[in-house]
């Protein structure tokens, strides 16, 4: 006898068993059921990218109430909705994010600019300024605004460039032509902080977040200082090519400290080994003026007189992130949010803009599903990524001209010195001049 | 002394990943560990994406073992009996009550008809050639569309699902609807005789009397291409599933391959003496073999991979056979008065000798010529259409047991259906990626040629080289002149014996005037990188005089002997 079976498929396993329930599925993985499987994944990357693009809609608000120039922007630790901005005009404002609400407004706060904002604990503020004085403000949120005077004064002898609280301690720095100690509690400084032979003025001073006795200072004279509090004097300083103009310490890896510098890069530093940079980050076109670290200790954002603001993405030294609007001029502020989805910069026009961190981000509430297309789709992203079409579509950003024309100036003013360098290399004697790498350009000398 | 700031070199004791993003699976074996990558960070990278890739290998072969469906099969008990034995009441009698209904007889006239079932197997349409056209789901026996157009209609093909279909008719082709509405006239495709709908492109191909294959992209209506096959009246046509490349069988015996992107057939075979009248691919290897019938009566197996030669060959009776492969590899033959179905391990195998392979099934059908044959999908029956309408029989072993839903799903509602069909226009793939290999996505990219080298020295950038050397280093430059010029100079210089290396306008002062010269100036003339057939003619010439040249310098010194003259030499062509 012959055996014969004959395939059938029994509808009752692949009908819904009562009518309103989900249709059931099979899968069958073999690969010859899925032609053009490639093919097809590499478009849905194609697809992916795109509309990465397409959404990529970075802006979501802006923050008005400076008249003139916001130079100073600061967030509360501990909370996702208060930032602080010092202006041009001396005034402070303190925002509700969340609600893009003015929580306090202090107009006339300093005279002239507001150099540095700080929070300190307790719902209070500290702000500094170039008339000499530090004060020390209720940032609780308040009904009547006739109130506008402080809780306490701290005068000093010199304009103040910034200010920063102790993490813990009822202490903070200021930076003015040295550092100085000062205890809230008391009106004069506690130390004064200062490299033995400088003679510089100090444009910005950080505590580090987790050694918090340790405070990274830089200055006029291209310098990055390390102090410790303890000891109360500087331990070390490294004098750099070209000055920096803003400082962060990194909030993950204690010993990282970012350096946005006047020579349009940005440097990570490792605090163990300051002779050479960990990573620089080429992309601005001008001055970076402010940088500031997400609190995942992943990416930054950095600020430039370029009139852009850039995300960075730790230890990637190329291909950030841009944003910019017709109406922003230069950046001279810039934060990530304490969840690390937005980002805040103060501009010269006056204004604090809120932008996503992620610039094709939905905002709202994602469903399970829609989470889940768009872990494929970045998924899909990556994998794709070498693709000439996908990698192009996603690495493109569109640039205003001024920007486009002078990134592509400099880069051609960098190809031909780096032809000049390598044509002189060439006719001089073999073994006499050695190409310098990149990295050690950067420090010229360390001094402890 | 340690300095304060030297207590930041705490380092991170535990970085591991959170038990909840762990993977649940344990870490595969025989994970290759790039232990010769320096690298550390890219090692890591590697490590882990090996690991991931053998994790998921590991998953999809225990997937393989949720597979619910078994294929059916016949299976003998002893030696002497066959399978071929079996008569369709037998395997009817053995079937399931649901399989069963696959044994039909539709007697119809107008024919012979020609049937093509739609990708998930649950719909046929049927389309006679006096001009009866119908679609309808053959499970619940539902009517979808029946017409009567009238006229002469050679082929029939469903688009993307079963609510379009295309009609092959006397002059142009047509797309109605579900409901047999016409909604489209294709007037670009004159007089066709096949029809092919690529799914995955989106392209409906049709191929005519008057030898044009043209692609029509039914989602945005644009004609992709036309190719002129230059080979008359095409009768024949198949698609291979895994690559969308369309087999033509052509009047002169002539088999060719197409692509929407090449205007000339990608393999061209000579396949038999007479013309090709059946054509198919086989879905069970991934497009591996081809089998051709012809209307001398031979049907040959052929290995798309290189085309030598035939797998196997055979000779039939009755004339010429139609041909189709089902999914798991059973070659369906109808030729004469019956149908011939041959199984896999054996019509795959490399047979010198002419014999038929062991036959799996037969079945005669009494109603000539039999037109057209095709495997229902997911199903074990075999479609033969005929003179006197539609027969269906049984085939045990010829369907794929196992339909995957994202790709096609007999039992898909109408919710299902609309999904599939917005993903499978977002997941369209452009026609001019169609090509003989369809793993070149994705794949590494050869190593290109391009090297900022010059005299294996990297000094100078590539953007700052001068052209011609640019062109050199590409491997563009043609330098056959600049090399033969040398050799020459070299052997002028064999004379006075300082070899000193001359500059080039030395050499070029310093050479023989007169010899000619004008050819040469020619050639230095024509030195650029288009290969121009004049310059290649004279260059093959000036060969040829320096070739004599070197032998009668040769035959002087006494190195070679002379060759001796023949009385054949009259015969030798100048």
């Amino acid at each position: 006898m012959v055996k014969i079976s004959v395939l059938q498929h029994a509808p009752s396993v692949h009908l819904p068993a009562r009518p309103g329930d989900p249709t059931p599925t099979t899968r069958n993985l073999d690969p010859l059921m899925h032609p053009f499987a490639r093919a097809r994944e590499r478009n849905r990357a194609l697809n992916a990218a795109k509309m990465d693009r397409l959404f990529a809609k970075p802006f979501v608000g802006a923050l008005e109430g400076h008249i003139d120039a916001v130079e100073v922007l600061c967030k509360k630790p501990g909370s996702l909705s208060a930032v602080a901005s010092g202006s041009w005009d001396g005034g402070v404002i303190l925002h509700n994010v969340s609600e893009r609400k003015h929580i306090r407004r202090i107009q006339g706060a300093h005279e002239g600019k507001v150099s540095g904002l700080c929070f300190a604990q307790d719902d209070r503020l500290l702000s500094c300024g170039v008339d000499s004085k530090i004060k020390l403000w209720d940032a609780s949120p308040q009904d009547d605004i006739t109130d506008q005077r402080p809780l306490n004064e701290y005068p000093g002898k010199s304009p103040f460039n910034s200010i920063d609280h102790h993490r813990s301690d009822p202490l903070f720095a200021t930076a003015s032509n040295l550092v100085q100690i000062w205890d809230e509690t008391k009106s004069a400084a506690v130390s004064n902080l200062t490299f033995p032979t400088s003679t510089e003025t100090i444009t910005s001073v950080r505590f580090n977040l987790s050694e918090t006795s340790v405070l990274g200072s830089i200055g006029s004279d291209r310098t990055f200082t390390l102090y410790d509090i303890r000891t109360g004097k500087a331990e070390r300083r490294v004098v750099m090519q070209m000055g920096s103009n803003a400082l962060a310490w990194s909030p993950t890896f204690p010993t990282n400290v970012l350096l946005a510098s006047e020579d349009h890069n940005l440097y990570t530093f490792d605090v163990r080994q300051l002779k050479t940079p960990t990573h620089i980050y080429k992309g601005h076109v001008a001055a970076v003026m402010s940088c500031d670290w997400s609190p995942t200790g992943l990416e930054f954002v950095s600020g430039g007189w370029d009139r852009t603001v850039r995300i960075w993405k730790e230890g990637q030294g190329t291909g950030p992130e841009v944003y910019h609007t017709k109406r922003m001029q230069r950046v001279s502020s810039s934060i990530f949010t304490a969840d690390a989805r937005f980002v805040l910069t103060g501009s010269d026009d006056g204004n604090v803009r809120i932008w996503k961190a992620k610039a094709s981000e939905k905002l709202g509430i994602i469903t399970a599903r829609e989470r889940a297309a768009i872990e494929y789709r970045d998924t899909l992203k990556d994998r794709w990524k070498h693709d000439n079409e996908v990698g192009r579509i996603q690495r493109n950003r569109h640039l205003p001209k001024p920007v486009y024309q002078a990134a592509k100036l400099k880069r051609t003013m960098l190809d031909s010195r780096a032809v000049k360098e390598e044509r002189r290399r060439k006719h001089t004697r073999v073994g006499e001049s050695k190409p310098n790498a990149e990295r050690k350009k950067v420090v010229i000398a360390e001094q402890t | 002394m340690v300095s304060p700031v030297d207590s930041l070199f705490v380092k991170a004791q535990n970085t591991t990943l959170p038990k909840s993003l762990r993977p649940i699976s344990p870490p595969p074996d025989n994970v290759p560990k790039h232990k010769h990558v320096k690298d550390l960070k890219l090692r890591t990278k590697l490590n882990r994406q090996a690991a991931h890739a053998a994790r998921s290998k590991a998953l999809v072969e225990d997937a393989e073992l949720l597979l619910m469906s078994e294929a059916g099969k016949m299976q003998v008990e002893t030696e002497l009996e066959r399978t071929w034995r079996i008569g369709q009441d037998d395997i009817v009698q053995g079937a399931g009550q649901e399989a069963a209904k696959g044994r039909r007889e539709l007697k119809l006239d107008g024919g012979p008809y020609r049937s093509r079932y739609s990708r998930n197997g649950r719909h046929l349409a049927i389309v006679g050639s006096m001009g009866h056209v119908a679609t309808f789901d053959w499970q619940t026996g539902t009517m979808h569309a029946e017409l009567q157009l009238q006229e002469t209609c050679r082929d029939i093909t469903f688009l993307q699902d079963q609510s379009f279909f295309a009609v092959a008719q006397k002059k142009y082709v047509f797309i109605y609807d579900r409901d047999g509405v016409e909604l489209h006239r294709l007037k670009a495709h004159i007089e066709p005789t096949r029809l092919e709908f690529l799914p995955y492109h989106w392209l409906l191909a049709s191929v005519g009397n008057n030898g044009f294959l043209k692609y029509q992209d039914t989602s945005t209506g644009h004609i992709v291409a036309e190719h002129r096959t230059k080979l008359g009246a095409c009768h024949t046509l198949a698609q291979n599933k895994h690559n969308a490349v369309l087999h033509l069988g052509h009047s002169n015996g002539v088999v060719t391959l197409w692509t929407p992107n090449i205007p000339h057939p990608v393999v061209q075979i000579l396949a038999h003496l007479g013309p090709v009248v059946g054509l198919s691919v086989d879905p069970s290897s991934g497009g591996r073999y081809m089998a051709t019938s012809g209307q001398d009566g031979i049907i040959k197996v052929w290995d798309c991979r290189n085309w030598k030669g035939t797998v196997r060959e055979w000779t039939t009776r009755g004339g010429s056979a139609e041909l189709e492969w089902s999914a798991r590899g059973a070659l369906g033959v109808a030729v004469g008065g019956s149908v011939n179905v041959y199984t896999k391990p054996s019509i795959q195998t490399p047979h010198v000798a002419k014999a038929p392979p062991p036959l799996y099934l037969t079945h005669p059908i009494p109603h000539r010529p039999l037109t057209s044959v095709r495997f229902c999908p997911f199903q074990d029956i075999l479609t033969i259409g005929h003179n006197a309408g539609l027969s269906s029989i049984l085939v045990p072993g010829a369907g794929e047991p196992n339909f995957d839903s994202t790709e096609a799903d007999p039992f898909e509602n109408k919710k299902a259906r609309r999904e599939r069909e917005v993903k499978g226009l977002l997941d369209k793939i452009q026609p001019d990626m169609i090509t003989l290999d369809p793993d070149f996505i994705g794949a590494l990219a050869p190593p290109t040629k391009l090297t900022t080298a010059v005299n294996d020295t990297h000094d100078v950038p590539f953007a700052r080289l001068p052209r011609l050397e640019r062109l050199r280093v590409q491997g563009k430059a043609d330098e056959t002149e600049l090399v033969d010029d040398d050799d020459e100079d070299a052997a002028e210089g064999d004379g006075d014996k300082n070899d000193k290396p001359q500059s080039r306008m030395e050499k070029e002062k310093r050479k023989m005037r007169g010899k000619g010269k004008s050819v040469k100036r020619y050639l230095r003339k024509q030195r650029k990188n288009v290969i121009d057939p004049t310059a290649v003619a004279i260059r093959a010439k000036l060969e040829k005089q320096r070739e004599e040249k070197r032998v009668a310098k040769a035959i002087e010194n006494g190195q070679v002997e002379a060759r001796k003259p023949s009385a054949l030499d009259r015969f030798r062509r100048p």
